[in-house]
């Protein structure tokens, strides 16, 4: 009943020695053409050696073959019939010629390999997918579970564990000006400065872990030592406020002052004690939910404090400019500056928190005419008579009855930035504002073009004078295509409609080259110009020179 | 004929033919190319393998190419080396979008032609070592 078949195309005269070194073997052999099928319709097929030199023969015997679960050796007549076999993944390959004792080694092998059954592949993208779970690649730490199953023991002998989850709050607002590879890298800096900070401390033989792969909060474990008490409050208190030093720190050294102003941590923390009736699991978990919840009723005291601070900044007026210089590629003659309102008292120095403050408090109208004002102040004091002015507006400022036409009384050197982000609701009201301000002589930029998905209709919509492309199309463009591609598009499409293509955010040389080189017209970031504080004429020409 | 020394390059393609074809022509020009012919076998190859380039189709049954990207690139330790192309017939401004998204480094438009294709390969594997020094 069991009989093993052993189907062949091959004419070699070695093969009937070989079977019958296996155990109740016999050999049945087909033309090379109709061996995929007879795999497929002869039931007792244990093994098929396929010598055909035809790589579509080789192809459908071997899909055939393990369609059915039957191993395939292949008889190979040079290196390329050699390394198609590997390609194919047959179980087994020989070089003709070959002996009966080679080639019934080789199909033994197939034939055990072959029971082991296609779920190798399936066991090792499980494994693939399993490993990416447990670490994150990012930062090269341990995701929770794994450091649960590491501190368990740790846990119980001891019988205390204080949780601390560090919650990164502006995080997000990095990804949404930036894009993830910023957040990534940031993220990648941060958990490194957090470790060397740790290895420092008292805390050296806490754990460091993230809840979850590639997510922004960070949580770590701190069971004392053997006769040594936990960290009490104040000490944790302490060790915050320098952590947050170290890494806001790291974060400026490597990704800039505005990066850096972003950056804001707050520590939650809680004790958790071990208890026999409870699962361990559970009692980590609640743990961290608690610690979690501590982080944030901080974060939110924290917010309060900076709403009374917007407040009596907007009663001072304490809003100044930084300009930050827009050249022209090939010159690299200063064409404008775009004006960036920071807010003096620290907590509100970056224009992302003093906005969000702003929303949350109900003041961006108040804060926004603050910031005009201020930055119009600096066409006559700062700027050079051909220099442009290039203001940050947002969609909803339109509605404001306090911004209008007759604000600016040199609206020819002004350039209205809208940025994509915000959407419009009421569109054709929209549209005729904006004309009405066209009318007077103000130009018009796109900002952070082509950061959604909604392509070049949404441009074509506001005809913009100016299109100022997303950081994120800009950071590392130079190892990128896809984004050369698509600044390649937009720089076309800019030169079919009147408008001119700036590029954000160019930090190094090589992206530099990278946009000169697909024509992009005007250029802006650190690579040739910090935001300049106050630039008067006497700074102008320095740049310049 | 195919040099040694070449950076191994996967090529995933659930079509048979067109794996085949892009493998002769590539194998040609002295790569060393290994093929997949789905997005699993892909993944469960990539460890062995270990590609400096990845030519990626995006339409194909089960895990698709944007699925087999996103793992890739994820590795721990191959993620960050190596560079994958996608094969797709992305025309629109939102495609390229999502490419970026989700880490892609460059594509080819799908119908190819095959010195376009070798070209792209080529560009990528001098940027992959650029890099990589």
């Amino acid at each position: 009943m069991s009989e093993s078949i052993l189907l062949t195309d091959s004419n070699e005269s070695a093969l009937e020695p070989a079977v019958r070194q296996l155990d109740g073997w016999t050999i049945e052999r087909v033309k090379a053409g109709e061996l995929a099928n007879a795999v497929a319709a002869r039931p007792g097929v244990r093994a098929v050696v396929v010598a055909s030199n035809s790589p579509d023969v080789l192809r459908a015997v071997v899909e055939r073959a393990h369609s059915c679960g039957v191993p395939v050796v292949v008889a190979c007549a040079d290196d390329t019939a050699r390394r198609r076999a590997v390609e194919l993944r047959a179980e087994e390959w020989y070089r003709c010629p070959a002996d009966a004792a080679e080639i019934a080694q080789r199909i033994r092998g197939a034939v055990g390999r072959g029971s082991l059954g296609s779920g190798i592949s399936d066991d090792r993208v499980d494994r693939v997918e399993y490993e990416q779970m447990l670490h994150d690649s990012l930062t090269g730490l341990p995701t929770l579970p794994v450091m649960i199953e590491r501190s368990r023991s740790l846990f119980k002998e001891r019988g205390e564990l204080v949780v601390l989850y560090l919650n990164f709050v502006r995080y997000s607002k990095i990804e949404e000006i930036y894009g993830w590879e910023k957040l990534d890298a940031v993220l990648e800096t941060t958990a490194a400065a957090v470790r060397e900070f740790l290895d420092d401390t008292a805390l050296s033989t806490s754990r460091l872990m993230v809840s979850f792969t590639n997510d922004d909060d960070f949580i770590f474990f701190h069971v004392p030592a053997t006769g040594v008490a936990a960290a009490s409050e104040n000490e944790i208190t302490d060790m915050v406020a320098r952590l947050q030093r170290h890494v806001g720190g790291r974060i400026e050294a490597q990704h800039g002052e505005d990066i850096a102003a972003l950056f804001d941590i707050y520590v939650g923390r809680a004790h958790v004690y071990y208890n026999p009736k409870i699962r361990l699991e559970r009692l980590i978990y609640r743990g961290i939910r608690e610690a979690a919840n501590a982080a944030r009723s901080i974060e939110e005291r924290e917010r309060g404090r900076r709403v009374a601070d917007l407040r009596s900044s907007l009663r001072d007026r304490a809003v100044y400019v930084d300009y930050h210089p827009i050249v022209v590629t090939e010159t690299q003659e200063i064409f404008g500056y775009e004006a960036l309102a920071r807010g003096v008292m620290r907590s509100l120095r970056s224009p992302e928190v003093m906005f969000d403050v702003a929303a949350e408090a109900d003041l961006v109208w108040e804060l926004s005419r603050l910031c005009r004002a201020r930055a119009i102040e600096g066409i006559e004091t700062r700027l050079q008579p051909n220099e442009l002015l290039f203001l940050n507006v947002d969609p909803h400022d339109f509605s404001d009855p306090a911004f209008n036409e007759d604000e600016v009384k040199y609206p020819e050197r002004v350039v209205i930035e809208i940025t994509e982000r915000t959407a419009i609701k009421d569109y054709p009201k929209f549209r005729e504002r904006l004309r009405i301000f066209r009318e007077r002589g103000f130009r018009f930029a796109v900002d952070d073009a082509g950061s959604g998905y909604a392509g070049l209709g949404s441009i074509a919509n506001l005809e913009p004078d100016f299109i100022k492309l997303d950081i994120s199309l800009i950071n590392a463009i130079d190892t990128n295509f896809i984004k050369q591609n698509l600044v390649e598009t937009m720089v076309k499409f800019a030169n079919d409609h009147g408008a001119r293509v700036i590029a954000e955010g160019v930090e190094r040389a090589e992206e530099f080259k990278t946009v000169k080189d697909l024509g992009v017209h005007l250029v802006q970031g650190f690579f040739l110009h910090r935001p300049l504080h106050l630039p008067l004429p006497s700074v102008v020409e320095t740049v310049k020179r | 004929m195919p040099n040694a020394k070449s950076p191994p390059i996967l090529v995933v393609d659930d079509n048979h033919d067109n794996a085949e074809i892009i493998r002769q022509y590539l194998q040609m020009r002295g790569y060393s190319i290994t093929v997949a012919h789905s997005g699993d076998e892909a993944i469960a190859l990539f460890e062995s393998v270990r590609p400096a380039v990845v030519l990626l189709d995006v339409m194909m049954p089960g895990r698709d190419g944007w699925e087999v990207c996103r793992i890739m690139k994820q590795h721990p330790t191959l993620g960050r080396t190596v560079r994958v192309i996608m094969v797709t017939a992305l025309d629109e401004w939102q495609d390229k979008r999502e490419a970026l998204q989700i880490g892609a480094d460059d594509y080819v438009e799908k119908p190819f032609d095959l010195p376009t294709l070798a070209a792209t390969v080529q560009r990528n594997l001098a940027m992959q070592r650029a890099m990589a020094s």
